[in-house]
């Protein structure tokens, strides 16, 4: 065997001009995977964050049934009790509570739908973006109750800028009476999200709670995990330990069940991408194996007629297979690594763009992963041992008297 | 036989037609011939008389399409290929016109090959090797590469190679063609000494004169045929 080996070795050197192109070729290839793998996964973790970190969070608890009905009288049950195992929690960042009813907002030109959002400002800044997507005025600096945060778009829309009134009506819990309100426009956001944009108002929590009717109640908690991996459907202990006095806890992948379908698209892209490279790869490696085995015919027929079994020759085929396997590995994973880091360094910058409901807030960086370097190199070797069957058998099964007449 | 030799081969009525659509070529046409251990014969004819298949036939890299071949009192032309593999690896050594040798393998390596099938463990391979290669005059040489030597001496370390593995029979075919007569001359000259002192027989498809001179019997194919067989004692 390790003789065979040594043979094989030797033997992809023979032609070194054609060794390298074929094993640059495969490495190319790999060192695509490697790449597109770890944007992917960067892509990934900004998409899920530029979508959760918006406004959402990468998680929710409320009330069970709110999320369907938005029903003004599902508030969240014992939330002092939730809060205070949320505070506890080691994997969970920051968290802000949030009290909304879908209402009518009106100033002296228009009416809109919105939905009525209370927060807390110092809670709700390190969990949301709306602080950061601030155009004009503040989010809530000042001691006003009555200031309202609105998008730019339904400021557009109502005709009102910085200071002007509006009058939001909400229905309110028990006694469905309508509630009214004056505030004055204090901040103006733009997300550059339409939903975002033009259809929430924003007031503090206690204000909100107070037109409600909710007493001390809040509709919503969000949370922020100190890792996706926390926030992650599959993290089922923490969702079923806040999944309790008719209380629901969830994921971002049931919040934003779009962005989770996307984001398995992408996946499907690289699959398809992987198939493809190794398609072009097999070929590659086929045709320089059999290139190789036809410049060798007659060499072939010596080691057959000398006493090697047909095994030997498929054996030494296949182990020529993947020592240019080796070979090509070792180029694509430098080649990978050295793409990668470079990007990991220079980003990329998709800040702005919209793709599939979600505003990239951040420069988009691939994320570099051991796996990366050894699920596709493993691939490429096993692939490779695979292609190099064929022309191995072909070596194994050829003419012996044949293969001595051709060359000579 | 009644010399005190055994015999080596024997062919009986061996044919080969070869087929190419409806063209039927018939390569060999009924051969009758036994070979004695320790012979060192000639098979000489012109170019297309049989030589070389009659050869492929003998080692079995070819299946006769009538006929039988007893190498050694085994059914050659009735073996498997994995049989026939092994049975070459064991009872066969070749020496080819040219091209003999793994260019990639140093000479060491490639005397061992073969020894390396059987499975021989590394001392017994090693000694072997030294051993075989001081008979043919090329100690020092191990670590060369084939292409790194002579046409003369990688056609040494082909013969050294077919030795090695101490097989009753080895098949020679052209094994001069390529080397200069001075050089050709020493080969067949170190061949004969090697044979008169192991004893393998040695089997030679050539056109060389000088094979012919050394042979202490010749053969000779016409169209498939053996048209002379002719013993001669030799000093």
């Amino acid at each position: 065997m390790g003789f065979t080996i040594k043979l094989a070795w030797r033997n992809i050197f023979r032609n070194k001009r054609r060794t390298f192109i074929a094993g640059l070729a495969i490495g190319v290839g790999l060192a695509t995977l490697i790449f597109t793998d770890a944007l992917i996964l960067g892509m990934k973790a900004n998409m899920i964050h530029s979508a959760t970190a918006a406004y959402s969070g990468e998680g929710q608890i409320h009330r069970q049934g709110f999320r369907l009905t938005q029903d003004v009288e599902k508030t969240i049950n014992n939330p002092a009790e939730v809060i205070a195992g949320l505070a506890k929690e080691e994997e969970v960042e920051a968290f802000t509570r949030r009290a909304m009813s879908f209402g009518m907002i009106t100033s002296p030109a228009n009416v809109s739908s919105v939905l009525f959002v209370g927060l807390d400002p110092e809670s709700e800044k390190p969990l949301s973006h709306i602080d950061d997507n601030i155009q004009q005025g503040d989010f809530f600096s000042g001691p006003e109750a009555r200031d309202i945060v609105i998008g730019s778009q339904l400021a557009d829309l109502l005709e009102v800028s910085l200071g002007d009134r509006v009058v939001v009506t909400v229905s309110q819990a028990g006694s469905g009476s309508l509630a009214q309100d004056m505030f004055r426009v204090s901040g103006i956001y733009h997300f550059n999200i339409k939903e975002m944009d033009g259809g929430f108002a924003f007031v503090r929590l206690g204000k909100a709670q107070e037109m409600l009717g909710l007493g001390t109640g809040v509709h919503e908690i969000a949370i922020k995990f100190r890792s996706l991996d926390s926030a992650a459907e599959g993290n089922t202990s923490f969702w079923e330990k806040y999944s309790v006095n008719g209380n629901e806890a969830v994921s971002w992948m049931v919040l934003l069940p779009q962005l989770k379908g996307v984001l398995n698209m992408v996946w499907i892209s690289l699959i398809f991408m992987a198939v493809l490279l190794f398609g072009i790869v097999a070929f590659g490696i086929i045709n320089t194996l059999f290139m190789s085995i036809y410049e060798r015919m007659f060499e072939f027929g010596v080691i057959r007629a000398v006493g090697t079994r047909p095994g030997g020759v498929r054996r030494l085929v296949v182990f020529e297979a993947g020592a240019l396997a080796v070979l090509s590995i070792a180029m694509g994973t430098v080649l990978g690594l050295i793409i990668t880091l470079i990007v990991m360094k220079t980003g990329i910058d998709y800040r702005g763009i919209e793709f599939a409901g979600t505003t990239f807030y951040e420069m988009l960086y691939p994320e570099l992963h051991l796996q990366q370097f050894l699920i596709y190199p493993a691939a490429v070797f096993f692939f490779t041992l695979l292609v190099g069957l064929y022309p191995a058998g072909v070596a194994a099964r050829m003419s012996i008297s044949d293969a001595l007449r051709k060359s000579l | 036989m009644n010399n005190g030799k055994e015999r080596l081969i024997v062919a009986e009525d061996v044919q080969k037609e070869f087929r190419d659509d409806d063209i039927v070529v018939a390569a060999v046409r009924g051969i009758d011939l036994t070979v004695e251990t320790g012979e060192f014969t000639a098979v000489v004819g012109p170019s297309g008389s049989g030589k070389t298949t009659f050869f492929n036939l003998i080692s079995g890299l070819e299946r006769p399409t009538a006929g039988k071949i007893w190498l050694k009192d085994q059914l050659v032309s009735k073996m498997s290929g994995r049989e026939l593999a092994d049975f070459r690896r064991d009872h066969v050594g070749f020496i080819f016109q040219a091209y003999n040798l793994i260019p990639v393998l140093t000479v060491e390596e490639n005397i061992e090959y073969i020894m390396l099938l059987q499975g021989l463990a590394k001392e017994e391979r090693r000694g072997r090797v030294r051993k075989i290669l001081a008979e043919i005059g090329m100690e020092g040489f191990e670590r060369r590469f084939p292409p790194k030597i002579s046409g003369g001496q990688q056609q040494r370390v082909a013969i050294a190679r077919a030795m090695v593995s101490r097989p009753e029979l080895i098949l020679a075919d052209e094994p001069t063609a390529n080397l200069d007569s001075q050089t050709g001359a020493a080969l067949l000259d170190m061949m004969r000494e090697l044979n008169r002192k192991t004893g393998m027989t040695f089997l030679f498809s050539t056109h060389d004169p000088m094979v012919r001179e050394r042979a202490d019997r010749v053969i000779t194919l016409k169209d498939g045929r053996v048209v002379e067989d002719e013993r001669r004692a030799l000093n």
